[in-house]
């Protein structure tokens, strides 16, 4: 029984596409690192699928724990807004 | 037997919606690097646009198994046999993608720091993080 | 949207468009074969192969033994790409200070308490996915990036001054860092030096005995097996990323006024 994996992995895919989308066409930065952080949570569960459990102990940490730590304090030295 | 050709055939459907997300999020994100005038944003979007091309990495070595699942490639125990190896080599999936993704996404993350500091320090300087700006002296 | 826009946009999406194209018509191969590369096979078969023992890694684990042993060099040196950014963050905020005292009182008592409960247990999580690297999915890079996480947690929930009143100053960190390089160097040439003494032949990230160089790490530990030097080089590889990546981030979370007032408007308006 493969299909029932597979079909979470698709529906993970079909969802990242629409959080890149909404985080490259967002003017607010923060909710750009929000929808980046889904799209990385949505990567971690493709991964889970295709049977690499090391890159999903990386990929956590490391794109919805650090990454957007280090976007927000990015944000918070810069500007919000895109002009 | 007509069944099964069904049920892979939908298997292999869904494997290529997977793969032909990656190829659209890739688009996408190339659209934000080369379009959006602020440095944050492009930084984000090169921050999505390298993840998608480590998951590429990792759809290729995926593989199918007939009648069965993948398993990963760790083995559950000790070997007692040599079949043990061979059964083991006949299901798990390619190893090699996977060692080569698992350092590209740590040092990445370094790297990425590293850009962070810069937007910082271009910050400082000019006092906005809009690159045109700087190239033709006025917002375009 | 203005003419170049435009023109971005249409060639990005003819390239998506004939990128799919080519995929979905196989043209870069068959999507999720069912027979693996002759490459993969050879790793999948030699990673724990007691039976040929001079192309094995003796490692439960093929993504470690490859990270760590069949291409080790490699690893070696992307480590030392993380230590030369690490190293570039801490040069473009060159002349930072730590004071205390800034202020910054953190998130609410319930929120603090529960982190305290969480604090040691994120720390054992990440000790014990690196040091198992050779028997489950996990290892060094992935143990490092765990414990990383606490010091983001730990300054958003605490705050800045409560991390380095703690004694995590970047000093502290960078000695830990470096202690870790010096640890995947050491390891990785104890062999050769142990083959200088005893007068007989060894590699560089020699692991198990290969052909011509009959010296090995230790192997079993009481009743697991230890993947030689797998083990340490887990160990010292989370150490090394730990600490880089919380140097980082302690330098990125600074606050921009202490880095001005140390650097002084001269020196960075040209």
């Amino acid at each position: 029984m493969e299909v029932v994996p597979i079909s979470i992995a698709a529906i993970a895919a079909l969802l990242s596409v629409v959080a890149t989308y909404l985080a490259v066409r967002s003017r607010d930065m923060l909710a750009a690192v929000v929808f980046s952080a889904v799209q990385s949570t949505a990567y971690a569960l493709i991964y889970y699928v295709l049977m690499a459990p090391d890159i999903v102990l990386v990929y956590i940490p490391v794109s919805v724990g650090i990454l957007p730590a280090v976007a927000v304090l990015l944000i918070k030295k810069t500007e919000r807004y895109e002009s | 037997m007509g069944r099964v050709s069904g049920m892979s055939d939908l298997v292999i459907t869904l494997y290529t919606i997977v793969v032909l997300s990656l190829v659209v999020n890739i688009g996408i994100s190339l659209y934000g690097v080369f379009t959006r005038p602020s440095l944050v944003k492009k930084f984000i979007c090169l921050t999505i646009f390298s993840d998608t091309l480590n998951s590429f990495a990792i759809a290729i070595g995926f593989r199918r198994v007939s009648d069965t699942y993948p398993s990963i490639a760790v083995l559950s125990s000790v070997p007692e046999e040599l079949s043990e190896l061979a059964t083991f080599a006949e299901t798990a999936v390619d190893p090699v993608p996977q060692a080569l993704v698992l350092t590209a996404i740590v040092i990445g993350l370094a790297v990425y720091m590293f850009l962070v500091g810069l937007i910082v320090m271009y910050y400082r300087h000019y006092k906005t993080t809009h690159v045109r700006v700087v190239e033709g002296g006025s917002v375009g | 949207m203005n003419l170049r826009e435009a023109v971005i946009a249409v060639s990005i999406a003819l390239m998506i468009a004939l990128l799919a194209y080519t995929i979905g018509a196989g043209g870069l191969g068959p999507i999720a074969p069912s027979r693996l590369r002759d490459l993969a096979v050879s790793y999948l078969i030699n990673t724990y192969n007691p039976w040929n023992i001079t192309k094995s890694a003796l490692s439960l684990e093929a993504v470690t033994a490859i990270v760590w042993d069949y291409r080790g060099l490699d690893t070696f040196f992307e480590t030392s790409v993380l230590f030369v950014s690490i190293v570039g963050v801490a040069l473009v905020f060159r002349g930072y200070r730590e004071k205390l005292g800034l202020g910054g009182k953190g998130l609410s008592e319930i929120v603090k308490t529960s982190t305290k409960v969480l604090t040691p247990l994120i720390l054992i999580a990440g000790i014990s996915i690196a040091i198992h690297g050779h028997l489950t999915p996990g290892g060094g890079f992935q143990g490092g990036s765990f414990i990383a996480v606490l010091l983001v947690l730990m300054s958003v929930v605490f705050s800045l001054d409560f991390v380095i009143g703690s004694g995590l100053t970047s000093s502290k960190l960078l000695m830990l860092r470096s202690i870790g390089l010096v640890g995947v160097l050491s390891t990785s040439v104890a062999l050769v030096v142990l083959g200088i003494v005893l007068g007989t032949h060894a590699y560089i990230f020699q692991n198990i005995a290969r052909e011509g160089s009959p010296l090995s790490m230790p192997t079993w530990l009481l009743d697991r097996p230890t993947g030689g030097t797998l083990l340490f080089f887990n160990l010292f590889e989370a150490l090394a990323v730990a600490a880089g990546l919380s140097l980082a981030f302690l330098v990125l979370s600074l606050r921009e006024s202490e880095v001005e007032e140390a650097l002084g408007e001269s020196e960075w308006y040209e």
